[in-house]
């Protein structure tokens, strides 16, 4: 997650103070692990070191938190860079769930990597069906629903492939135990 | 209250055997998703409790009546009545227009015209569809034609909808839209429904899965059949 | 492709393949028996002497009079009519399963050449099958029917054979025919290798043009009678221009009631829509609207058998009005005749071979209703699976065949006669007066010229009209006759209604 981009991307629209860029992240953002203020002003911090933002509409009395901050040209552009990259589509295959079948596999015997893969299938359908719940609910909002399909497409991949590896397992370790 | 039961339901293609015992409870307003790979009897499994097909031994109950045994004309009544069926594609009628599809089964049930007509076009706007009321399907896209379908199953209220693959044939967008409709307005009127799917993300809109291998209830898959945490309701 | 894979590949098929071959070859073995019957009669030679040498060797004088023999020919050509459209039926069995198949060949790269020549060479294959049969059926038939009366006469023309190059002409011809008629109703299929895409384009109704065309055709008929009279002499005219315009004018009535049947079929549909209650009429209704052809199509070979029918039974009633005038008038002058007896018992002939005609066209009436049911399987067997009764379904197939059927039937009778009627040019026969010399006395004394004269008086007979009646009963008995066909059918289809609906039918889809 890149949050100094996105804390670029919401004072686009104009100076903020900390607390509001963190309400606007946890709205704009609804399934994203929600900021913390710590986390907040410690990349703000960075951010005007590295002269992308600037204090904006000094009001130090109020505290510290009552400081509102302003995008600079520098900072501009680098969120117009940012916007226009695109992303590499997965370049190494890094997940925990991945490595910790093969490490199953290596340490232990077919039994251990498949009831890990049940287990893990468990909880991925558990979650699944919780977000689907979030979505079909008639109250849900539109980000409410494009962020839980943003989710849910990524546990359906996952699952998919906890399903493939299930009725390959076998065959698998026979290849690393040769 | 369970209202539908199977219980050791066995059926067989000539020497094929579809399914090898099941044994199934449906209540009143639940959202069942039975899932497996393909060939394991999923669509068998839902013709035999829709009173399609007739088991070949074990038995298949409605609110404590035994249906399994009943004519083909009674079990064609109470599909009729009771129950909704909704396959993947291609079960309206080519030459009607999507409004005289909808008030199909009101017509059945000795509804008047006029009356039938009014309620296929409710339906049909509960759908998004009304303004497809007088074209016929060949003139439709998959999921508008979708759309007047599920409507007609939902049409006469039923107690039961058997959806088997209703988004099989969609793409994942319009599958979603008509699935959250169909789910919404089941769980409006209190109406159970039997999903067969093969997607996972299908599945997840029901309350409880059951996942058939070979023609069994697999318990060992997923330790399913039991209500999952942070359930729909 | 290599000619062993284009075989393998036109023989490859389903059990709905394996019917449509053999009806094919049935059918055409029909059209080769009926076409080799006109030809034998055309071949028999014209016994020395005048005009009117008739042929001794035969018993009935269809085939004795060479001044009838060229009729014969012409109503058993007439026959094959009804054969062709069962043909016609035939292929069209099954077709949306093979056309999906030459679509998927097309898809899978083959040109639409090698598509066509595939389809082609199977029906080719299968009506030479046919002709070769009916070749053999004629062969040995004529031996076995091969025999003399006492009087050393034959029932049928047994004697003669037509001429190689005739019969090769038929046993090849009708197969490259039936080739050609493929070829041409498969261009649609060759072009576009997505097969048949969906219909989205609603057609307008049929309008009521085919009333023109029947109109044309009474009034074709009606003016035969005075132009007849207005151009005596003129042999070009009366052998050739007007039979010329009897047969395009009853060829224009058909074509009219056929036509007409599409229209009378969509009227019926849009009728059973505004009217009907139930589902039954409903579905039926639809379908009607949707293709109103179809109608138009399945009922072809019975409606023109009726309308056949119906003009002999016009020509039967003028017969025996005749028949039954003259009858009377002799009557009066003593003596006890009719007229020449042949005119009725050709009659007789003409409704059997209507009768033939109207059996053959039930038979392409069942394969077209048959595959309309077979083709629509898999929407049967889901209305089943949602609840809708069997007998929902029945009543909509035969609201379906019948809404049309009866209007349409009715029609066709009305025009029969009406052509039959218009033909013989008034609605009265006449008979001149007349005056005999009869002689009542003994035979003795009659045949002495010296006292025949005391016994003999002169009889006037005035002359005598009547009114030719409309051929009520039998035109009821037609009508009745066509209607239990399509009654008959419907519910041989029926039958298939269940068999397509068995819930299997959902998992092919």
């Amino acid at each position: 997650m890149s949050t100094p981009h996105v804390l670029l991307g919401l004072l686009a629209g104009g100076s903020r103070h900390g607390y509001e860029l963190k309400r606007a992240h946890d709205q704009r953002l609804p399934r994203a692990r929600p900021l913390a203020f710590g986390q907040v002003y410690a990349t703000l911090g960075r951010l005007e070191r590295d002269g992308l933002v600037a204090t904006a509409g000094q009001d130090r009395a109020s505290g510290p938190d009552r400081t509102a901050y302003e995008l600079t040209g520098e900072g501009r552009a680098t969120l117009d860079r940012w916007l226009s990259a695109v992303e590499p589509p997965m370049p190494y295959v890094a997940s925990t769930l991945f490595a910790k079948v093969v490490v199953a596999l290596l340490v232990a015997d077919v039994d251990r990597a498949r009831s890990y893969l049940v287990a893990q299938r468990a909880a991925h359908t558990a979650r699944l069906r919780e977000l689907t719940a979030v979505k079909a609910d008639p109250a849900a909002t539109l980000s409410d629903v494009v962020a839980a399909d943003f989710a849910i497409a990524h546990l359906d991949a996952d699952l998919r492939w906890l399903h493939t590896t299930l009725g390959r397992v076998a065959d698998w370790h026979r290849e690393v135990h040769p | 209250m369970t209202q539908l039961q199977a219980r050791g339901v066995v059926r067989a293609y000539g020497p094929t055997p579809a399914l090898r015992g099941v044994t199934l409870d449906v209540a009143e307003g639940e959202i069942v998703a039975v899932t497996g790979p393909s060939g394991c009897g999923k669509s068998t499994l839902l013709h035999c409790l829709a009173g399609i097909l007739r088991p070949d031994a074990g038995e298949v109950t409605w609110r404590g009546h035994r249906i399994d045994t009943w004519s083909e004309a009674a079990r064609s009544r109470l599909r009729r009545t009771e129950f909704g069926v909704l396959f993947q594609f291609g079960q309206l009628v080519a030459e009607l227009t999507a409004a005289e599809n909808v008030a199909l089964p009101l017509l059945l049930a000795g509804t008047g015209r006029r009356e039938a007509r009014t309620a296929a076009l409710t339906w049909l706007e509960r759908f998004g569809v009304a303004d497809l009321a007088d074209l016929r399907p060949g003139e439709m896209s998959g999921g508008q034609q979708q759309r007047c379908a599920t409507a007609r199953a939902l049409v006469t209220e039923p107690w039961v909808l058997f959806a088997d693959e209703p988004t099989g044939a969609l793409d994942t967008l319009t599958g979603e839209q008509v699935l959250t409709q169909l789910v919404r307005l089941a769980r409006e009127q209190r109406t159970a429904v039997v999903l067969v799917t093969h997607e996972p993300r299908i599945a997840a809109y029901a309350d409880r899965e059951i996942v058939l291998r070979d023609g069994l209830v697999d318990h060992t898959g997923l330790g399913l059949d039991v209500p999952l945490a942070g359930g729909a309701r | 492709m290599r000619p062993a894979t284009l075989v393998r590949l036109a023989l490859a098929g389903n059990r709905t393949d394996t019917a449509r071959v053999v009806l094919t070859a049935l059918s055409a073995l029909l059209a080769t028996l009926a076409g080799l019957a006109a030809l034998t009669v055309l071949a028999i030679q014209k016994p020395a002497g005048d005009a009117w040498a008739e042929s001794e060797q035969y018993r009935n004088e269809l085939l004795r009079e060479p001044g009838l023999r060229g009729g014969t020919a012409f109503a058993l050509l007439m026959l094959a009519i009804p054969v062709l459209a069962l043909a016609g039926q035939c292929a069209r069995l099954g077709a949306p399963a093979r056309d999906r198949r030459l679509a998927a060949l097309r898809l899978a790269g083959a040109t639409p050449g090698q598509v066509t020549r595939l389809a082609v060479l199977e029906t080719g294959l299968a009506s030479l099958l046919g002709t070769i049969a009916g070749l053999g059926v004629y062969l040995v038939g004529r031996e076995l029917l091969h025999r003399p009366d006492e009087r050393g006469r034959l029932a049928l023309p047994t004697d003669v054979l037509p001429s190689t190059g005739a019969l090769v002409a038929v046993v090849l011809g009708l197969p490259v025919l039936a080739a050609a008629a493929t070829a041409l109703m498969l261009r649609t299929v060759t072009t576009s290798p997505l097969g048949v895409s969906r219909k989205a384009v609603r057609e307008r109704g049929p309008r009521p043009w085919a009333g023109l065309l029947i109109g044309l055709g009474l009034v074709s008929f009606v003016a035969v009678r005075p132009a007849m009279d207005r151009i005596d002499g003129n042999d070009v005219v009366r052998g050739w221009v007007l039979p010329l315009l009897v047969l395009a004018g009853g060829l224009a009535a058909m074509i009219g009631v056929v036509i007409g049947t599409g229209w009378i079929s969509h009227t019926c549909g849009r009728l059973l829509h505004r009217h009907a209650r139930g589902a039954a009429a409903l579905l039926a209704a639809g379908r009607l609207m949707a293709d109103p052809w179809a109608g138009s199509r399945t009922f072809a070979a019975l409606l023109a058998a009726v309308i056949f029918g119906a003009g002999a039974a016009a020509q039967r009633a003028y017969f025996a009005t005749q028949d039954e005038l003259e009858r009377e008038q002799n009557r009066l002058a003593g003596v006890d005749a009719g007229t020449n007896p042949f005119y009725l018992s050709t009659m007789d002939l003409v409704d059997a071979a209507v009768a033939v005609a109207v059996l053959i066209a039930a038979g392409g009436l069942l394969v077209a209703l048959v595959e309309g049911i077979v083709a629509r399987r898999r929407a049967y067997a889901a209305l089943i699976a949602t609840g809708v009764p069997r007998s929902t379904l029945s009543g909509s197939v035969a609201w379906q065949a019948l809404a049309p059927a009866v209007p349409a039937i009715l029609l066709a009778l009305t025009i029969g006669l009406l052509l039959g009627r218009g033909l013989f040019g008034s609605v009265r026969v006449s008979a001149g007066g007349s005056s005999t010399v009869v002689c009542e006395a003994t035979a003795a004394l009659c045949d002495d010229p010296a006292t025949r004269d005391q016994y003999t008086r002169i009889v006037q007979v005035a002359g005598a009209e009547r009114v030719i009646p409309v051929p009520l009963e039998q035109l009821a008995w037609l009508g009745a006759g066509a209607l239990a066909a399509v009654l008959v059918t419907v519910g041989v289809g029926l039958l298939f209604l269940r068999v397509s609906t068995a819930v299997d039918e959902l998992r092919t889809a």
